[in-house]
C-alpha cells in the first residue's frame, strides 16, 4: 500500500484513572454508575468500573487535531468499535497509522487506521479516521 | 422524571424521533471538559477569555447526554461503534440544538442492537456541525424473549 505523502500522525498515550473518569463524567454529564460505581460495576460482566468509550475517543480524536488542527475540526470521520473497555490503572497508548489517500473535489483526503491499546497489547478501540486538507495528493 | 420513568431504547421503533434539545457550552464547560480529557495542546484557542472553540467530540459528548436524558439504557448495555463526521468548528457560546432518532432496530434471542443518528449545530444554522452514529447493545431482558 503507497502511503507516500500521508502526514504522519504523533502517537498519544493516556493514563486512566478513576479520579479521570469521574471529572469526564461531571464534564460530559454522564453519570452512568458503570464508570462511577465500583461496588454496582463488580456485580457486572466488566468485573469493575470502566472508562466512558467517548473519553477514550476523545483521546483519538486529539491526536489527530494535533495532526491537523482546523482542518481536522471541520472535516475530521471517525468510524471505531468499542472492543473492550479501558479501566483505571490502563495506560493507552493511541496511533493512527497512514492507510491512502485520494482527491476529493481538488482537495486530498488522508485516511489513517485507527488503534487504542492498552499497556497489555489489547486492543480497545479501532477504527479509521479520515481528514480532507485543502491540498493536492 | 427519574431514569425509570423514561422509554427504554430497546422498545424505541426503527425512525421514532426525540425531541431535540437545545443547551450552550461556556467556555468554562469548555475547560472543564478540556481538563477531564487532558487535552492541554491549546487547539481550540486559549485567550484571556478561555476557549474559543468547542471541541468536536465535546458536542457529541452533550448530544448523547441529551439522548440520555430522553431514554433509559438497560443495565448492561454497551456502546459498540461511533462513528461522527466534523463539518465546521463551533463557537463557544453559540445556542445550540441537538436532533435524534432510532436509525436502526434490530433483535435477536431478546438482545437488541440500536442504532441512533443524531447531529448538532448551533441554533441559527439549517445544517449541523456534527453528526454521529451510535451503536448500542442491549442485552435480554429476563422473562422476556
Amino acid at each position: 500500500m503507497n502511503t507516500e505523502g500521508i502526514p504522519p500522525v504523533r502517537e498519544l498515550s493516556r493514563r486512566v484513572t478513576q479520579e479521570g473518569i469521574r471529572r469526564y463524567a461531571e464534564a460530559a454529564g454522564d453519570y452512568n454508575p458503570i464508570h462511577l460505581d465500583e461496588e454496582y460495576a463488580r456485580t457486572t460482566p466488566f468485573g469493575g468500573t470502566i472508562a466512558h468509550g467517548m473519553l477514550v475517543l476523545a483521546y483519538v480524536s486529539e491526536t489527530m487535531t494535533a495532526a491537523f488542527g482546523r482542518d481536522w475540526l471541520a472535516s475530521g470521520r471517525l468510524k471505531v468499535r468499542f472492543r473492550a473497555p479501558a479501566r483505571p490503572g490502563d495506560t493507552l497508548t493511541v496511533r493512527a497509522e497512514p492507510r491512502r489517500s485520494r482527491q476529493v473535489n481538488g482537495q486530498a483526503a488522508f485516511e489513517y487506521g485507527i488503534e487504542c491499546r492498552n499497556e497489555r497489547g489489547e486492543t480497545l478501540v479501532s477504527g479509521t479516521a479520515e481528514v480532507t486538507v485543502a491540498r493536492s495528493v | 422524571m427519574t431514569q425509570s420513568d423514561l422509554p427504554s431504547l430497546a422498545d424505541l421503533p426503527r425512525g421514532y424521533e426525540l425531541p431535540p434539545a437545545c443547551f450552550q457550552l461556556s467556555a468554562e464547560d469548555v475547560r472543564r471538559y478540556l481538563n477531564a480529557v487532558e487535552d492541554s495542546s491549546g487547539a481550540y484557542g486559549q485567550g484571556s477569555e478561555g476557549p474559543a472553540w468547542i471541541p468536536p467530540l465535546a458536542l457529541a459528548a452533550m448530544a448523547l447526554r441529551a439522548i440520555m436524558e430522553q431514554v433509559r439504557l438497560p443495565a448492561g448495555s454497551l456502546h459498540a461503534a461511533q462513528d461522527l463526521e466534523f463539518r465546521r468548528p463551533v463557537p463557544v457560546g453559540a445556542s445550540l440544538r441537538s436532533r435524534s432518532r432510532v436509525a436502526q432496530r434490530s433483535e435477536m434471542r431478546g438482545a437488541v442492537v440500536a442504532v441512533v443518528e443524531f447531529d448538532v449545530g448551533e441554533e441559527a444554522s439549517p445544517s449541523p456541525a456534527v453528526i454521529g452514529r451510535a451503536t448500542v447493545m442491549i442485552p435480554p431482558v429476563e422473562g422476556r424473549s
